[in-house]
């Protein structure tokens, strides 16, 4: 497995590291993310999780592990009260969230900081303000962000959807609280909007516990352009420039790049300054993205802030140079932002892919089994962000996520050329995953251009699908079959044994 | 003897035609030599088809075969000469789970008409709700899981069965 430090970071000669020990709250792949770069600055390392993964790489690759109890996997890991006692239990001094989970929960960084243990993070007070859509937008425009128009509800859905349909079309229709895509829709007309408001109401109280919903313009041909920031706490902030993260299916990001591609310099220069100045205005603390949409007309709109660590953040390391986890911690001690804002440049070009357990040719449905085969390319060039271990189970306790397969080349044309062929060396044999629409995505003429928004799946799904397997390909694929199915075998190469003891059995 | 072997979604003969000096194998009755056979397991392999070299990796999952060669992950079956006689009937006579997850709202039940396309159950797997239609214009012979009720990958949900006309 390809666990190689970060490419092309630089690592200060160790002085006294900020903290003895971190506890990641957290697993997979974003727990050993995190432990690379606690192992670099000699930072001991607690890792959490429950025994259905007893055996999984991050408790394994931690100086300590801690079992937590719950009723499932995930309600384990959202254990606040059991987190907290691991930390103490183990003397450690700080918690890193990671992503997902106690990450963006305002209650958790509380009860951490309450217990004298250094959170990873913004304050509980800053979560909060970013962690509620409205509160957050509210924020935005207070502070010359600029906003799409929008409409709240208050609990009365017919209220809500005559309002909505005051926006003009099409509306998005989406939970206020929380994010990931759930209850997410695009409405096209009136009749419409009741529909789609039960929908998001009723998951957004099933997955947030709270029914509220929120309708916006929607920009036709969105692109999703994500700024990486850092704050010191002190209104002080830097951006470590942008991510375009347009390719999405279900609402969910798949591949995300760093720069994003065909942005005007000034326009680069006025979304991450926007991010910059929400950053200041919050006296941001840690590491955040600011998201926004941007229309083909190069209108822009704050779409969220997250408060945390980004799945995508390694793009942004590769470009940069920074090792964005250092920076948190580093941060999170009290020793400021890693660098001035004239001193962050842009080398290069960084492609990241999520390698997800589900099946492209079925509408992306999450995929489960056991990983029996797995094959990982490795070059100075790629970091294969994973936490898979021989004959890994892939349940439905977790995210569908298994890995990030994420390349840097001097160029963007350079990044497609080697992601493909990362993505046709990747082998991942027993669940499906959407390695080779991957691989066609980073192919596609569309994706080549730079001609990028978020309909990009839905748009080119005819060109994306797969195609049938056909002439010496099948017959090659056919034997390489065969040769290993046992009734073959036998019948291909084992003697009969009168002649058995004549050689070998195999040409 | 030949046997059967399924590549997407078709059957191909694959017969061994000599087994000296090289291993010759038609495929639908195109001949090629194999001159490196790789070994018997699992895992990456390397052979050679009329005197090229392929490489590639294989792994069994459940009833299937995995290949994954010239970047792209394949699925294959040896198909049971005996389960060709059982026939199994209509594929779009049942709706089945596309993965494991619990069913949160019936909207039709048992004895209901449906047309193709109508939604019938909405499941969720992976904090992910999917709305399961009907395949074909018919009535639900079987609910097979009530709301709140769990089911795994593959399993029946709906059973489909024939609307009677009258005529």
């Amino acid at each position: 497995m390809n666990q190689h430090a970060l490419a092309g970071i630089a690592s200060d000669t160790p002085d006294t590291p900020p903290f003895k020990k971190v506890l990641i709250a957290n697993r997979g792949e974003i727990a050993c993310r995190v432990i690379r770069t606690l192992n670099e600055m000699a930072i001991g390392s607690v890792a959490i999780y429950h025994r259905v993964e007893a055996n999984a790489v991050h408790a394994q690759m931690a100086d300590e592990a801690i079992e937590i109890t719950g009723d499932t996997p995930v309600a384990a890991h959202l254990d606040v009260a059991q987190i907290i006692a691991a930390a103490k239990k183990t003397g450690a001094d700080a918690i890193h969230p990671g992503y997902g989970f106690l990450s963006e929960n305002a209650a958790f960084a509380k009860a951490v900081s309450d217990a004298g243990i250094a959170f990873i993070g913004p304050d509980a007070a800053t979560i909060q303000l970013m962690g509620d859509k409205i509160s957050a937008r509210n924020f935005a425009v207070e502070h010359g962000v600029p906003v799409a128009p929008s409409v709240i509800s208050s609990g009365d859905l017919d209220a809500f959807a005559a309002a909505a349909s005051e926006i003009g079309f099409p509306i998005l229709i989406k939970a206020a609280a929380g994010g990931g895509g759930k209850g997410m829709s695009i409405v096209h007309s009136a009749d419409q909007i009741m529909e789609a408001a039960k929908i998001a109401s009723s998951e957004a109280e099933r997955y947030f516990g709270d029914g509220r919903i929120y309708a916006e313009l929607y920009v036709e041909k969105p692109r999703h352009i994500e700024v990486q920031v850092l704050g010191d706490g002190q209104g002080g902030a830097i951006h470590l420039f942008e991510r375009e993260c347009s390719i999405q299916r279900r609402f969910q990001k798949i591949v995300e790049e760093a720069p994003a591609v065909n942005l005007a310099p000034e326009l680069r220069e006025a979304i991450c300054e926007s991010a910059v100045q929400l950053a200041r205005a919050a006296a941001y603390k840690n590491a955040g993205t600011v998201e926004f949409i941007l229309g083909a007309d190069g209108r822009y709109f704050f779409l969220e802030m997250n408060t945390r660590l980004q799945v995508e953040h390694p793009v942004t390391e590769m470009i940069t140079g920074i090792d964005l986890v250092r920076a948190q911690i580093d941060i999170a001690a009290g020793k400021g932002l890693p660098l001035a804002q004239s001193d962050v440049e842009i080398h290069g070009h960084s492609i990241e892919c999520r390698i997800c357990a589900e099946d492209p040719n079925h509408d992306f449905m999450p995929e489960t089994g056991q990983l029996r085969y797995i094959g990982v390319p490795e070059a100075p060039w790629l970091r294969f962000e994973n936490a898979l271990g021989p004959n890994q189970k892939v349940t439905a306790d977790f995210d569908p996520m298994l890995a990030k397969l994420v390349v840097y080349g001097a160029d963007r044309d350079d990044a497609i050329a080697l992601g493909i062929d990362a993505l046709d060396e990747l082998t991942l044999l027993g669940v499906t995953t959407n390695t080779d629409y991957l691989a066609r995505v980073l192919d596609h003429p569309a994706f080549r251009e730079g001609q990028l928004h978020t309909g990009f799946v839905a748009l080119h799904g005819d060109d994306l699908a797969e195609a049938e397997p056909e002439g010496a390909v099948c017959d090659a694929v056919l034997i390489a079959a065969a040769l290993g199915f046992r009734e073959f075998q036998q019948l291909a190469f084992d003697i009969p044994e009168p002649y058995a003891s004549i050689g070998g059995w195999r040409n | 003897m030949t046997f059967k072997i399924t590549l997407g979604g078709k059957e191909h003969d694959v017969r061994i035609v000599r087994r000296r000096p090289h291993l010759v194998v038609s495929i639908d009755g195109r001949e090629h030599e194999i001159s490196g056979t790789g070994t018997s397991d699992e895992g990456y392999q390397e052979i050679a088809i009329a005197g090229h070299p392929i490489s590639f990796a294989r792994a069994f999952s459940n009833d299937t075969m995995l290949v994954r060669m010239d970047g792209r992950t394949f699925e294959t079956a040896m198909v049971d000469p005996r389960s060709n006689a059982e026939g199994g009937g209509d594929r779009h006579d049942v709706v089945r789970a596309p993965m494991p997850g619990a069913v949160v709202q019936v909207h039709r039940q048992g004895g209901d008409e449906v047309k193709r396309g109508e939604t019938i159950v909405t499941i969720e797997s992976m904090k992910l709700q999917t709305a399961l239609a009907a395949p074909r214009d018919g009535r639900i012979a079987e609910l097979a899981r009530q709301e709140g009720q769990t089911f795994e990958k593959g399993e029946v949900l709906v059973r489909m069965e024939p609307l009677v006309e009258n005529k």
